[in-house]
């Protein structure tokens, strides 16, 4: 584990590739993985490089994935590729899955997880809305 | 021969004086530490200033013409107004400096730091500035015309009204830049990456766009007149009032664009409509437009109870309220829910691309089986599992969607699942 300086000149904790870090990690920079770590993690900002892998809980403003994750991972805003694992809870107040083209390689595999992103309108408040101009019923059309 | 020695330069430096309107012709200084040094109005040219250490110097109006400053470390320095034609800034540090109004026609600029430096109104024509690091750089009404930019780092760079006809901008990266209104007829962008860039009005006529990538751009009223843009991605792109008289346009990839005046997903098109749009043909607003096969429920209906079953290859748009609704589609069709659209306690089944532009939330659980692509849209919502097909669903997560969802892997059979457990058949 090393303090970098990187292109912004701002200090970074990198695990470099080949390194496998295991336990807690609190940092007050951010975090670089290019290899792997095991247990719970704390920083400012995560980025996990399609080298590393994070399978822990995680605790985190900024959260970049292009490597595999698993875990619990609690963060303001999630930038995901990559894969994520199985057993695997995201909560985000923004995320953001770049659509691939269908040609191209799977920007993200999911394994069995659950995603809980942003603020979804109450479906009460959506049926009110969608209901309040003029109403009509209709019939499901001819098959 | 320069006024001053290399010796009494150091030492004027060190004591603090000023070298303003200093004649420094063909100095010979490098590696000199000369942080903070007040050279404005200096005269430097062809001076040899390699790897010299100019933070936050003040170069203002100084003529640097032709002047070796290979790995300077010019952070924060003030170069505005400067004249830097031919100078060789190769691999320097210019983060945050200040070039506004500066001539660097000619420099070379290659692999140099320009991240955050100011250089509206710059003039960079024909300056080499090949993987040249400009993001978060302001280049507002900077002239690159003819400028060389392949592999450079434009990243979030605010290029609004900026010139660059005839540029080379192969593989160079714009994600996220703002280039409304620029200049770039002629240019050679193959391979550019204008991912999220907003490029309002931006002239691209008669351009090489090979394989260039639009996702996600604000491209509205863009010229792609004559532009060659084979295998070009345009996913995505906002493109109302698009131009693209005469532009080559096979094998790009497009699964979807937005039409919309006002660029909020309101008018996605697909297929045949898409064509349409770059034929300079106008897509309308309404109904009769949509392509045949097209099923549309329009906002204000309401659908209780109800099964419906579209073939492989239909396109569905939902603008109404569906409750309790259980949907099928076919391989390869288009279900579109959207943005007035709502699905509650619904359930839909089968192999189709679905896109969420309002909102769903399941009935019986999982909500969506067997989807091929799923793509939940700004300020769309989506409550429910997924349970993806043996080939893993595509999908795509715009920032700014409101996710309460569980994924489940193929055949997962909806173990982690909440709801009551009973699969529609």
């Amino acid at each position: 584990m090393a303090e970098v300086k990187g292109a912004a000149s701002e200090k970074k904790t990198l695990i470099e590739e080949g390194t496998r870090f295991k336990g807690s990690l609190s940092s007050t920079c951010a975090v670089v993985v290019r290899g792997s770590i095991e247990g719970d993690v704390e920083a400012p900002a995560l980025t996990v490089s399609p080298s590393g892998a994070v399978h822990g809980k995680v605790k985190v403003g900024d959260l970049r994935s292009e490597g595999e994750i698993a875990g619990e991972f609690d963060a303001d805003s999630v930038l995901l590729s990559g894969a994520v694992k199985d057993n695997t809870v995201i909560k985000a107040r923004s995320l953001e899955v770049k659509l691939q083209p269908a040609s191209g390689k799977m920007q993200v595999v999911f394994g069995e997880c659950a995603i809980d992103a942003g603020e979804p309108a109450g479906k009460e408040a959506a049926i009110a809305a969608a209901t309040a101009g003029d109403k009509k019923a209709s019939v499901p059309p001819e098959p | 021969m320069p006024s001053l020695q290399p010796d009494e330069v150091i030492k004027k430096v060190q004591k603090g004086e000023s070298l303003e309107r200093a004649d420094l012709r063909g100095v010979v200084l490098p590696r000199a530490v000369l942080d903070g040094v007040n050279l404005r109005r200096g005269e430097l040219d062809g001076a040899n200033l390699e790897a010299a250490s100019l933070k936050r110097a003040n170069l203002k109006n100084a003529s640097l013409r032709e002047t070796f400053l290979v790995g300077a470390n010019l952070e924060d320095a003030n170069l505005e107004s400067a004249d830097l034609e031919g100078c060789n800034l190769e691999n320097a540090n210019l983060r945050g400096a200040n070039l506004g109004r500066a001539n660097l026609e000619g420099a070379n600029l290659m692999n140099a730091n320009l991240s955050g430096a100011r250089l509206a109104y710059a003039e960079l024509q024909s300056a080499n500035c090949g993987k040249t690091d400009f993001s978060h750089s302001i280049l507002t009404h900077a002239d690159l015309d003819e400028c060389y930019l392949g592999g450079a780092r434009l990243g979030e760079a605010d290029l609004r009204n900026a010139t660059l006809r005839g540029a080379n901008l192969e593989e160079a990266d714009f994600a996220k830049a703002r280039l409304d209104h620029a200049e770039m007829g002629d240019a050679n962008a193959n391979l550019a990456r204008f991912v999220s860039a907003s490029m309002q009005q931006v002239n691209l006529s008669h351009s090489t766009l090979t394989g260039a990538d639009f996702t996600d751009a604000d491209a509205r009223k863009i010229n792609f007149t004559g532009a060659r843009m084979q295998g070009a991605i345009l996913t995505g792109a906002k493109l109302n009032g698009v131009v693209a008289t005469d532009a080559e346009v096979a094998g790009i990839t497009c699964e979807w664009i937005d039409a919309s005046t006002e660029g909020d997903g309101s008018k996605p098109l697909r297929n045949a409509q898409i064509v349409a749009l770059l034929s300079g043909k106008e897509v309308e607003e309404k109904a009769p437009t949509r392509p045949q096969g097209t099923r549309y429920f329009g906002k204000g209906d309401v659908l209780r109870n109800a099964s419906l079953e579209f073939g492989g290859g239909a396109s569905v748009e939902i603008e109404s309220l569906f409750e309790h609704c259980s949907i099928t589609i076919g391989t390869g069709t288009e279900l579109v829910i959207g943005k007035h659209g709502v699905l509650a306690g619904c359930q839909i089944q089968g192999a189709g691309n679905i896109t969420i532009h309002g909102h769903f939330f399941e009935g019986d659980s999982p909500g969506i089986v067997g989807p091929s692509q799923l793509v939940v849209s700004k300020g769309a919502s989506l409550v429910g599992a997924i349970e993806q097909p043996e080939s893993f669903t595509r999908f795509g997560f715009e920032p700014g969607c409101n996710l309460r969802v569980k994924i489940a892997k193929p055949g997962a059979q909806s173990s982690s699942s909440k709801g009551n457990g009973r699969r529609k058949k």
